[in-house]
């Protein structure tokens, strides 16, 4: 009866919710999983910047209204956000299910053009009304972090027209904004609001899995938050959780087996009765014998559970039974990802550095890359000193394109953002000397001496990098690297009283002495009597 | 003659030497020799960002200039090659000038003399070391020197362009507009010993009109060069809000760095009219000798500026060589070079001790900039007293000089 009416409701909303898990189990003997919640609020837009007016009546049944009215209040088209915790291995667990794991916090918004507030007033606004939602820090995403890339974040979505004009390109009338915040970390206090966002909390369904005690214990973890508008659908919002638990650790016998229970310290009591589609996923490994109980129905090699079939609880096992303990060869590593990247600061002193970055095409076929950066102001790069070599060679005719935005002292961040092209099977190095500047002493964290996280640099491969800037309909997955920490000087936190004085003092003294020189009559005296 | 050519052969071709070692290249990275607004290496950055269709002047990084920018984008294309050669001719302009001065001034013709006054101002560290550093404020002390030359032979024209030109480089110089005028109307001659009034201010007004066009034409130059006048906020803009804190001898960095957010305006606005206050005073007092003034007060902008480099120091103490005068009259000069001894060993140590060994901390160098600073204050407060001095006469028996 429930079940039917909530059927009824979603029907005459058209608003549709689905859910699903994808586990795939890793080469190292870890296991990856990702949560991915769907809600469709069928035939809706975003709320056009310039016509539409901010308080037109709402109706909402299952997308959630506490984000649906920060999308509405700043007119937003398309929202992303990423929380993770940790360093995503590609080498040992090849490309991620969602692309976006860099670490710490990253947003971007493309908003369209126009209406009374100005992009950068609505981008201030989302991002501290996010933050409030979330419970994140979201707010040192100031424009000290805040960039415009032009290639690596593409709109996922389709961009409504919201002007008719001759441009043929609806992209010019939007803006993207993006930010990064490395040292945010994801915790208990993030996953709480977000599961206030599912229609079924974490009381039913896949998300009675997200268990923050097992959760946050993994060696990975990240959630994310995406909106997007598809043309003819209407406003998705898609909450993932993604997570790489270590089974080897939690197993007194060194197993690799795995089960829900194990993994999340529960199993599935009942079905989310609004969810549309709710379905794990199970990837199975190709390089043992391998064991998954209950049965499954299997679609080309992946073992497929329909929860509204299912039998309750559910608990999921994955086992390799042929195993007693697992031994993980590091040596024996053939990755399965295309391109590969490392990044690395190098510095002898705290005022220079030098940035060094190989990029590595596995495939044996020429790629191009789109590659960003975007660090604080805090360094600054010499691109001059620019150097791309392939094997100790010299190679400056690999960079195709390269878009650049110097850093502003005290306000925007560099954005460097060059396409390389890779030859087959082979390394390109390119290197860079940077400059580390020196901070009020206002401008530093509590923890100044702790150093400075830099933000994860993204690769993006792209198909046809002749394309016209800015946006292209590039739909790979980005790379991320991993943060940078740089330690910049400091100066004495307890001098600033100190320092006035004596500088003052010095000034002072100069000043009075010149102008007593200036001033005052030379006369001769008669000291002794001639 | 045959001995000081051969001298100066030496010279050069040791300057050149040196210029082009390897192991000198570091030299660019030090904070002492170059400021972020002489820097060569940002001066290299955005050359390469304005050849290649950035506007350098959107970022940080570049503050020089847009007539520099054009100068080694066109005319001298700089390279690891002819980047030493470009330096030793700004030194041989600054040190030939410098022997122009001291000819005019004293009207003698002795050439050991004029041999001197160049090998000092070649070999003097202070210079040396910025120009094999590559730092722009060796072209901003061959301009001064160029200016003062100029304005010395009467030739007001070319001594205001240079003084023009000099200011466009490095701002604070505009506050040598009145003494290198005044020099222009009354004549490099030293008149220390014999004070006599001068009258006719208002011939002033035409030279000063005639700078500020120079300035006005350069601008407009350096307008079209950069596409806009946002250069003017990141180069002549950076002299009174100190953007880039980075470390240098002068007085200003670790002050503003320390500075309470509330203050900051207020004291940018202090100390930059604190450097303009001594101008008039200056002049005023020594309008008999406007030369000296100009000495004075190129010391004193030299040890008040923003972004000073050990090559503002140099300028002034190579200048002393031309009030020969003076000389037994300074009362505290084993003082001012210890201080100096004392502050050029403890500068690079403990910069190095703070940024690099990570054994010291900021406090140390600054420390040794208040040394630094004390050691041009009591060098520019003696040749002030000993200018005066002159104009009393040797001391009978048995009579004491006081101040009243």
């Amino acid at each position: 009866m429930i079940l039917s009416c909530d059927f009824l409701a979603a029907q005459a909303y058209s608003d549709r919710f689905t859910e699903s898990l994808v586990i795939r189990p890793l080469e190292d003997g870890k296991v990856a999983s990702l949560f991915t919640f769907t809600t469709l609020m069928a035939h809706a837009s975003g709320r056009d910047p310039i016509n539409d007016s901010e308080d037109k009546p709402q109706h909402y049944t299952i997308f959630p209204l506490s984000l649906g009215q920060i999308l509405r209040e700043y007119a937003i088209t398309e929202l992303h956000l990423t929380l993770n915790a940790g360093k995503w291995d590609y080498l040992h667990w090849g490309t991620p299910e969602d692309a976006d794991v860099g670490s710490g916090a990253e947003m971007w918004a493309w908003m369209a053009d126009g209406g009374a507030d100005s992009i950068d007033s609505r981008w201030v606004g989302v991002r501290n009304a996010v933050s409030g939602l979330l419970c994140a820090s979201l707010s040192s995403l100031s424009i000290q972090r805040t960039t415009s890339p032009l290639l690596a974040f593409p709109p996922l979505g389709d961009l409504p027209v919201i002007r008719p004009t001759n441009q043929t390109d609806a992209s010019k009338q939007y803006h993207l904004r993006h930010a990064s915040l490395p040292s945010e970390h994801v915790c208990t206090e993030n996953l709480t609001p977000f599961l206030k966002l599912l229609p079924c909390k974490s009381s039913s369904g896949l998300a009675s899995l997200l268990n923050p005690h097992k959760l946050f214990d993994a060696d990975w973890h990240g959630m994310g938050v995406h909106v997007r508008w598809l043309e003819r659908k209407g406003v998705e919002v898609k909450l993932t959780f993604q997570a790489v638990v270590d089974p080897v650790r939690y197993s007194p016998t060194h197993s690799r087996d795995a089960s829900l229970g194990s993994m999340f310290d529960r199993a599935i009591e009942k079905p989310c009765p609004v969810a549309a589609e709710s379905m794990i996923q199970v990837k199975s490994p190709t390089d043992a014998v391998f064991h998954l109980s209950p049965d499954a129905h299997m679609e080309n090699g992946i073992a497929v559970y329909d929860l509204a079939e299912a039998e309750y609880p559910l608990d999921i096992s994955l086992r390799w039974p042929a195993e007693l303990s697992f031994n993980y060869l590091f040596s024996s590593v053939h990755t399965s990802a295309p391109i590969r990247v490392t990044r690395v600061l190098r510095d002898a002193s705290q005022t220079h550095g030098r940035l060094t970055v190989s990029i590595i095409n596995e495939s044996n076929h020429t790629q191009y890359v789109a590659y960003l950066e975007t660090v604080p102001w805090f360094i600054q790069f010499y691109l001059h000193t620019l150097r791309i070599t392939v094997d100790g060679e010299p190679r400056p005719d690999l960079l195709h394109r390269l878009s650049y935005t110097p850093a502003i002292p005290h306000a925007d961040p560099t954005v460097f953002e060059p396409i390389f092209t890779l030859p087959p099977l082979k390394a390109l190095r390119f290197t860079m000397e940077v400059e580390k500047a020196f901070l009020r002493y206002t401008e530093h964290p509590p923890d100044a001496q702790r150093g400075w996280d830099l933000p994860p640099a993204v690769v993006l491969p792209i198909q046809n990098p002749d394309l016209p800037f800015p946006i292209s309909p590039y739909k790979s997955q980005r790379i991320y690297t991993s943060t940078l920490l740089v330690d910049l000087p400091t100066p004495d936190f307890s001098m600033p009283y100190n320092v006035i004085l004596m500088t003052s003092t010095l000034v002072a003294l100069f000043f009075a002495n010149i102008f007593n020189t200036l001033t005052r009559r030379f006369v001769w005296i008669q000291t002794a009597v001639a | 003659m045959f001995l000081r050519r051969l001298g100066l052969g030496t010279l050069i071709a040791a300057r050149l030497l040196l210029a082009y070692h390897p192991a000198l290249l570091h030299l660019q990275d030090d904070a002492q020799l170059s400021s972020p607004l002489t820097s060569y290496k940002r001066l290299l950055e955005g050359i390469f960002l304005f050849q290649n269709g950035v506007d350098p002047y959107t970022g940080g990084t570049f503050r020089h200039s847009p007539l520099l920018l054009a100068l080694f984008s066109t005319a001298f294309p700089l390279s690891s090659t002819t980047a030493p050669i470009i330096w030793l001719a700004f030194d041989l302009l600054g040190a030939v000038s410098l022997a122009k001065i001291y000819h005019s001034r004293t009207q003698a013709r002795d050439r050991n003399r004029n041999f001197v006054l160049v090998a000092f101002y070649l070999l003097n560290p202070y210079q040396l070391l910025p120009s094999l550093a590559r730092s722009t404020a060796s072209i901003e002390n061959a301009l001064s020197l160029l200016a003062s030359a100029f304005a010395c032979s009467g030739k007001s024209s070319y001594a205001l362009l240079a003084l023009a030109f000099l200011t466009h480089l490095s701002m604070p110089a505009v506050l040598l507009t009145l003494p290198i005028s005044l020099l222009i109307l009354r004549g490099p001659h030293s008149s220390l010993a014999t004070p006599t009034a001068f009258h006719s201010w208002s011939k002033l007004i035409p030279l000063i009109a005639e700078y500020s066009i120079y300035v006005g034409i350069l601008s407009i130059t350096a307008s079209s060069i950069a596409g806009g006048v946002h250069w003017s906020y990141k180069t002549w803009g950076a002299f009174l809000t100190l953007p880039d804190l980075t470390p240098n001898p002068g007085l200003w960095w670790y002050f503003f760095t320390e500075m309470f957010d509330h203050f900051r305006p207020f004291f940018l606005a202090t100390f930059s009219i604190h450097m303009a206050i001594y101008v008039v005073p200056l002049s005023l007092k020594f309008q008999h000798d406007p030369l000296f003034a100009a000495y004075i007060i190129l010391g004193i902008v030299g040890l008040l500026k923003p972004y000073p480099t050990l090559a503002d120091a140099g300028l002034f103490l190579t200048l002393l060589g031309v009030f020969p005068e003076i000389y037994q009259y300074l009362r505290t000069p084993i003082v001012t070079a210890l201080l100096h001894l004392h502050s050029s060993l403890l500068l690079p140590l403990f910069h190095k001790l703070w940024l690099s060994q990570g054994t010291g901390n900021a406090n140390f160098f600054y420390a040794s900039t208040l040394v630094f600073a004390l050691a041009n204050g009591f060098a520019i407060l003696d040749a002030l007293q000993a200018g005066l001095r002159v104009g009393l006469g040797t001391r009978p028996d048995g009579w004491e000089l006081v101040q009243i």
